[in-house]
């Protein structure tokens, strides 16, 4: 599971997510892409789940860059126990994003191919996604939503 | 070789410099905010068509067309610097223009396109990864080229296509580094589907908690708690003394 190695701080507060993604939104690496299209924080286990489904589907075919790392903690109390006496202890590590944001790209792949890796990555995330190429990247979510 | 000039023609109108609210109405009402500038005249803030606009860029020579900019019934040639989408809906922000003269040498950058199927994908099972999408030239403006093919059949594991295996174009100078690598033959490991030992093996190697960095060094804060003690029974005698 992705997470940091060394942190400042061992917990943070919530935040925001405002706004859009201004960086991170174009294709950097690949020819395909997974761009999301709603605010929101993605679980270091949902994207080691997205990761392993477009990894199983397109075998040995492809390369894939995971755009996006978690590194804000989430803490959480103990079941069962009474409001106050502090924050809980850190739980998980999740990724802020906002929209426009490119979650994974893929190369060496068909089209055909790189779309259905895709489609079955985003059952695996919390948010509204759509899938992006190379052509259309630049000008935005033109692709069929998924 | 094809050149990246076309007849086409940017009608652009004089605008007044505002905030961004008053970029909001330019938008709104149809066109997008677009600054003018180069060939050592001033910069003019204007507004166009961005229809107009994304058609040159859709276009065969991209933002390297060199088209015929229309503003206050002068022509002038110009070419699409910069610009600017929008991140969900993909729509154009704001475009920077420049005046090109066409006697004059200017840099820009021209996409590469591998053709071919390489060897390496064909019979040894890798991946042909790309790594330099655009190169930097210096030409004239009528010379500039769509775009630079490159022939990636031979390409094998273990070879680098760099920008100096680039075919040479006439009267076109690359400005970018001769070894920087264009594209290469990588193979990618299939992910065996784990098993139960070997994630639970995965999940003990794995640290529960990052490492926390800690602020300053450790002497420093030894000594401000032992300054911080020292003051404490000090201010404890001064209140003893104010009580009496």
């Amino acid at each position: 599971m992705l997470m940091p190695k060394k942190v400042k701080y061992r917990k943070q507060q919530r935040g925001r997510t405002a706004g859009k993604a201004w960086r991170g939104n174009e294709l950097a690496f690949g020819d395909y892409g997974l761009k999301v299209l709603e605010p929101g924080w993605i679980t270091d286990r949902q994207i080691e789940a997205a990761r392993v489904a477009m990894t199983r589907f397109i075998k040995r075919g492809g390369k894939i860059q995971i755009r996006l790392f978690p590194d804000k903690p989430v803490t959480k109390k103990p079941a069962e126990t009474r409001m106050g006496k502090g924050k809980g202890a850190p739980d998980h590590w999740v990724a802020v994003v906002r929209p426009g944001k490119i979650l994974f790209e893929m190369e060496g792949v068909t089209h055909g191919d790189a779309f259905e890796a895709m489609r079955l990555a985003s059952h695996k995330l919390p948010l509204r996604t759509t899938f992006v190429e190379r052509e259309t990247a630049a000008r935005g979510a033109r692709g069929s939503e998924t | 070789m094809a050149t990246a000039t076309e007849n086409n023609i940017l009608q652009a109108q004089p605008r007044t410099v505002g905030n961004k609210n008053d970029a909001r109405r330019i938008r709104s009402s149809g066109k997008i905010p677009a600054v003018v500038y180069g060939a050592g005249k001033e910069a003019r803030p204007v507004s166009v068509d961005p229809r107009q606009v994304a058609r040159i860029l859709d276009s065969e020579s991209g933002h390297n067309t060199i088209f015929d900019l229309a503003l206050d019934g002068e022509h002038t040639k110009a070419m699409i610097i910069d610009w600017q989408y929008e991140p969900i809906k993909g729509a154009l922000l704001h475009i920077d223009l420049k005046r090109i003269a066409m006697d004059q040498k200017l840099h820009v950058h021209v996409p590469i396109v591998l053709k071919g199927e390489a060897e390496g994908v064909k019979q040894q099972g890798g991946i042909l990864e790309q790594l330099t999408r655009e190169v930097a030239v210096e030409c004239l403006p009528s010379d500039i080229p769509t775009s630079i093919e490159v022939d990636v059949r031979h390409l094998v594991f273990g070879k680098v296509l760099r920008i100096s295996d680039l075919p040479p174009y006439a009267r076109v100078a690359v400005l970018s580094d001769p070894n920087q690598p264009v594209a290469h033959i990588i193979s990618v490991k299939e992910e065996a589907p784990p098993t139960p030992e070997a994630a639970a093996a995965e999940a003990a190697a794995a640290p529960a908690e990052p490492e926390v960095i800690k602020k300053g060094k450790q002497e420093t804060a030894e000594e401000g708690t032992e300054e911080a003690s020292a003051e404490k029974p000090e201010k404890a005698e001064k209140k003893e003394k104010e009580k009496k």
